[in-house]
């Protein structure tokens, strides 16, 4: 392991000097260009804001996400970890960097580059507003979860799924609610055999996903996969503060636009 | 095969960087993956899969879906301001009943409180039914209507509550912060290992007289309606607190889900000993057993002389029956030294014996302590027998005895 380390640092020297910085590895040059910001309005006419939203959309990562983390923060967290060759589920093969002692080790490279389009993905849900669930049912992860979802101003379902929460929710909840408007998956799996039922429930309802897929889960339904470790607590613990930044990135830009909300 | 990997990685990566815009690799299983290099603002290719669901809130389709939700949000506030009017117009209502009481029993208005209001609905309206709560009554409509939930969520749609979409946010709410209060006391107890200090005896918290609210209560407190097994979780987890060495520090949350248990027993007010002019103290009673009557005088400062009827002892004929009269005074400790005069008459020599045994032992209560009346009630001593004589049916050889059964 300490020798996949040397070689990234060894291909980022090579690819550019100056690179090793809180930025982006396989990048050659940081986005030159600060962005535009964005111009406060003093009516909130609905069509101005909506220009202004789809001027954030031409930008690839207009709330900088990529400076969120780096490889080497994903690595120190243990996020290549994957199970035993054994149980690999056929559909995470292309993610994986190889195996060590029969033991999966995931392609940080790739990871990065998914969960930065995740991570980008969040920002914008979260800058228009968007409702965000969080969902998990590993017991150990629990709390953390929904203490990131309180901490960034969203939710959280990290208990047993009722079958109605997305496709019957006028009879779940006793009335019209609003569904959430993205899902963000901690843990795909219920259990060792089963996928967690929110994965196509939200495909069903046209709620797009990002998840965090171990090489035992299907990465299928999921929107926005992001492979990697989803045992450890300090993988997870990584993610839910990416996704937490994320998220209060893109609120902030809201409130920037909207003024004070 | 690790190296060949590496290879790989270094090759796409050159090539990524020698074109400085954006790349799209095709993968076997057709994932597009874009890598983020680009300088050049440009217009977001084709998505990978459905249109994101945040531009549909801002589109025609989902202005509906607006107006959805701030219908139900209207609705929610009608049901709101509905409630608030109800509940106000019956508050009025109650005090101003409240006053005509006071003025009808003649009490100071200002100070007639609800207990004087249940005494006064008690006299005006007394009634012989034995339901309790089918009984006319006057209470506070806080107390009558139920509590319901406010509503729960904004008028953008956005749930208040961060447990919203669980179902049962208040429920989850609590097990969240019983999950944080143990891994607080773990990592405090933690900390006072390395000072080698362990569980304290003296600061353990006490529950004595307190028992876990059942899950009617609960589900008062919570307003969410729980599954048996729900219950029994939070029952469980709330034990695992407990038993915590050092959950006397979280005494607060825990005392919010225990009741005191209320005392069954109804303590009767034992009447106190007389005096005859000698100065010797002496009580009363009297004990019925079947159709028997006894009255009796316990004596104090005596030597275990009984008089039945004023006849010895030896007015039962049966070992049983004198055992019987000699049992409580046996129990209490007191038999060579009261004496005993009864007086019984009716039923038969078993029914008699029981009656005077009852009436010695209620007797017996003015002169013994509160430890030895306990043990007298938990020996049966202080219960009238209420058994008496059924009678025969016709059809049937006796009470319950039914004539021998013949198939054919």
């Amino acid at each position: 392991m300490a020798t996949l380390g040397k070689k990234l640092f060894i291909l980022s020297v090579r690819m550019g000097r100056g690179l090793w910085h809180r930025g982006i590895v396989s990048s050659s040059n940081p986005v030159q260009s600060a962005v535009e910001p964005l111009e406060k309005l003093q009516e909130s006419s609905s069509d101005a804001i909506t220009e202004q939203m789809a001027k954030s959309l031409k930008y690839p990562d207009f709330f900088k996400v990529a400076e969120l983390f780096t490889v080497e923060d994903l690595f120190n967290a243990r996020v290549h970890l994957g199970h035993r060759e054994g149980s690999l589920n056929d559909h995470m093969s292309q993610f994986i960097f190889g195996s060590r002692l029969s033991h999966l080790i995931f392609d940080l490279d790739q990871t990065a580059t998914l969960l930065r389009e995740a991570l980008n993905f969040t920002a914008h849900i979260a800058f228009r507003g968007g409702i965000i669930l969080f969902v998990g049912r590993i017991p150990q992860h629990q709390v953390m979860i929904e203490n990131t979802a309180k901490e960034c101003g969203e939710y959280a379902h990290t208990r047993y799924w009722q079958g109605g929460v997305l496709t019957n929710s006028t009879i779940q909840f006793g009335s019209v609610i609003r569904l959430p408007d993205l899902i963000i998956f901690l843990h795909t799996m219920n259990n060792v055999i089963y996928e967690h039922t929110a994965i196509r429930d939200a495909a069903k309802m046209l709620i797009p996903t990002v998840g965090i897929v171990d090489t035992n889960c299907n990465p299928n339904l999921i929107t926005y996969p992001v492979p990697g470790n989803d045992d450890s607590a300090a993988s997870i613990s990584l993610f839910c503060n990416l996704f937490k930044a994320a998220i209060l990135r893109g609120k902030e830009k809201r409130k920037e636009l909207l003024g004070v909300h | 095969m690790a190296s060949v990997c590496i290879g790989n990685l270094v090759r796409n990566s050159a090539k990524v960087f020698r074109n400085s815009y954006i790349t799209q690799v095709r993968t076997p299983y057709g994932l597009q993956i874009r890598c983020w290099n680009s300088t050049t603002p440009e217009p977001s290719s084709k998505p990978l899969t459905s249109v994101p669901a945040s531009d549909t809130i801002k589109h025609e389709g989902s202005g509906n879906q607006l107006i959805k939700v701030s219908k139900a949000m209207k609705a929610y506030q009608e049901k709101a301001q509905a409630l608030d009017a109800l509940m106000f117009e019956k508050t009025t209502e109650y005090e101003i009943g409240r006053r005509h009481l006071a003025n009808m029993m003649g009490e100071d208005p200002e100070t007639f409180t609800d207990e004087d209001i249940d005494t006064a609905i008690e006299y005006l309206f007394p009634s012989g039914l034995f339901e309790p709560r089918a009984r006319p009554l006057m209470k506070h409509p806080t107390e009558v209507f139920a509590r319901k939930k406010v509503a729960e969520f904004d008028e953008t749609g956005r749930p208040f509550h961060v447990l919203f979409y669980t179902g049962l946010p208040n429920y989850y709410q609590v097990l969240h912060d019983l999950s944080e209060k143990v891994r607080e006391l773990d990592s405090f107890s933690d900390r006072m290992m390395q000072y080698n200090i362990h569980k304290d005896p003296e600061r353990t918290l006490n529950v004595g007289g307190t028992e876990w609210v059942k899950k009617e209560q609960l589900e008062d407190i919570l307003l969410e309606k729980l599954k048996d097994k729900q219950y029994e979780f939070f029952v469980r987890s709330m034990n695992r607190l407990l038993d915590h060495p050092f959950s006397y520090r979280v005494e607060e949350f825990i005392m919010k889900f225990r009741k005191h248990v209320q005392i069954s027993v109804i303590h009767k007010e034992i009447p106190k000993l007389m005096f005859t002019a000698e100065g010797t103290p002496y009580m009363a009673a009297v004990g019925r057993r079947k159709t028997s009557t006894a009255s009796v005088t316990v004596y104090g400062r005596g030597s275990g002389k009984i008089s039945i009827n004023g006849e010895d002892l030896l007015y039962f004929k049966y070992i049983q029956d004198r055992e019987q009269v000699l049992f409580p005074l046996q129990f209490s400790g007191l038999l060579g030294k009261v004496d005993v005069v009864a007086d019984v008459d009716g039923g038969g020599f078993s029914g008699q014996s029981g009656a005077i045994r009852y009436a010695i032992s209620m007797a017996v209560r003015s002169f013994v302590d509160e430890q030895m009346m306990e043990k007298m009630r938990l020996a049966g001593l202080l219960t009238r027998d209420p058994r008496r004589h059924e009678r025969k049916k016709p059809g049937w050889k006796g009470a319950r005895a039914k004539y021998t059964w013949k198939k054919r």
